[in-house]
């Protein structure tokens, strides 16, 4: 895809301004710092690949700074948080050269596999505003792309199943069969443990929980309080991307978290990312 | 009349620019995306006049109402400006029509509405439907005087959606098929700078 600083900037030289005003000169240091800004998520990826110049302009593939190694150095040097992210300096300069190693360099994008977003929202269920997070990700549908959800995490879901396990469980006795299961009657009520009654690997689907009950009415969308991107697209690495609304030249889409895991770990983060036992 | 002889003249400036021999809704060529970047920018910054032009006091209020309608005509139907501020996470959630009253309605004596010279336009991407959908960022200074008093001030970053499609129109009894640009969604968040 090609990109548009340069385009851009001809363009706003040669014609009308925002409606009737510029912002003077004493502004110049704000300007600097939103150009400096990662301003999209597009944008940490056009930079992360060297595929934009220090200008913010578009280098295109036949360009000789086009995803050079020694701009992407510098590039992504500037990825990351550098007023909260604990990320000792070892470790960027390793994944820094992992990701430009001039014999197999690793890009990103919107189609690369192993990202999703973690959307933290609020939702309105029973009389109270309730915090859920959505795992969503991207895929392939009809002619193009769309995002979907994956997955939810709803504390009130996790109590709802906090199914017990061993001999203080409630259960169906073993000779239940023998009275038509007329112990059902009492097993399945309301505010009681119905999961109680179900096999001991059972595991709660929330995803058509939720969907049923938005379906219903019960759970009302208000609001997306804050997202973060989770990304194991590069092997041996896991990294996360955090918007900072502040002022400064470290703003914007930047990596709040980098960690070097192996395949087990990789497995546990994303039971621990997804909420899951 | 002249707005509507600017447009007319743009499209067909694109449709030269791009040429006729379009084939079906498919992927768009970089030479192609660049006509279709200054379109979208070209659509934004009429936005951005529209804004400054509604929320100026000294707009009557006639001319605030008939330029609503052009902004309005700018946008996909059903689309929502999603206004947050520094002191909430909270995400309010306006019809294009209302926010620019509720802009048009705010109870400063003066407001004047800048744009930063900074913008930053995605790729476009295409969705299940075949149009192409990408977002352009611009940074919006606002400022509501009482009297000589400053009230209020804030920077705003907008993100807005544009959808590009094909369509197609008939000039001299001929089928000329051109990519269209339509601003939709756009989230509106406070900045700290």
């Amino acid at each position: 895809m090609i990109k548009r600083f340069s385009l851009l900037l001809l363009v706003l030289s040669s014609v009308v301004t925002f409606g009737n005003a510029q912002i003077v000169d004493d502004n110049y240091e704000i300007e600097q710092q939103l150009l400096a800004s990662t301003k999209q998520l597009n944008q940490f990826f056009k930079r992360f690949n060297g595929e934009e110049n220090n200008r913010g302009d578009e280098l295109e593939p036949g360009d000789r700074q086009y995803r050079n190694p020694r701009l992407r150095k510098r590039y992504l040097s500037m990825l990351f948080d550098e007023e909260y992210a604990q990320i000792s300096k070892d470790l960027k300069d390793k994944f820094i050269d992992f990701t430009t190693n001039s014999d197999d360099p690793e890009y990103l994008g919107l189609r690369s596999d192993e990202w999703f977003a973690v959307v933290n929202t609020t939702f309105e269920y029973e009389g109270r505003e309730e915090p859920m997070a959505l795992y969503m990700q991207m895929q392939q549908e009809g002619l193009g792309y769309e995002w979907v959800i994956s997955g939810v995490s709803f504390e009130k879901y996790k109590q709802m199943f906090n199914k017990q396990r061993g001999e203080t469980k409630e259960f169906l006795h073993p000779m239940s069969h023998e009275l038509d299961f007329m112990n059902l009657r009492k097993a399945l009520v309301k505010e009681g443990s119905p999961e109680s009654y179900t096999l001991a690997d059972f595991q709660p689907d929330y995803l058509t929980l939720f969907l049923y009950e938005v379906k219903k009415g019960l759970l009302k969308f208000k609001n997306v309080n804050r997202i973060s991107f989770h990304f194991f697209s590069l092997e041996g690495w896991y990294f996360t991307l955090n918007n900072f609304n502040r002022t400064g030249y470290n703003s914007g889409w930047l990596i709040s978290d980098l960690t070097e895991i192996n395949k087990p770990q990789k497995e546990q983060l994303l039971k621990l990312i997804y909420d899951k036992k | 009349m002249k707005n509507y002889i600017t447009r007319l003249s743009i499209t067909l400036g694109i449709i030269c620019f791009l040429g006729i021999n379009l084939s079906a809704q498919t992927a768009v060529d970089p030479n192609r995306e660049k006509a279709i970047d200054s379109l979208a920018l070209e659509k934004v910054k009429d936005l951005g006049k529209y804004i400054s032009i509604i929320g100026n006091k000294d707009t009557q209020f006639s001319e605030a109402t008939r330029v609503m309608g052009r902004a309005e005509e700018l946008f996909a139907a059903g689309s929502e400006m999603g206004v947050s501020s520094l002191a909430s996470e909270e995400v309010e959630y306006y019809k294009v029509r209302e926010y620019f009253k509720r802009l048009m309605a705010l109870n400063y004596d003066k407001v004047t509405i800048e744009w930063y010279d900074v913008q930053y336009i995605s790729d476009l991407e295409r969705q299940p439907d075949g149009k192409y959908v990408g977002v352009v960022t611009v940074y919006q200074k606002f400022e509501g005087k009482s009297g000589d008093l400053l009230k209020y001030k804030d920077t705003t970053k907008k993100d807005i959606t544009i959808y590009v499609e094909k369509k197609s129109t008939q000039i001299a009894g001929r089928t000329v098929e051109f990519w269209d640009v339509i601003l939709g969604d756009i989230r509106v968040s406070e900045t700290s700078t």
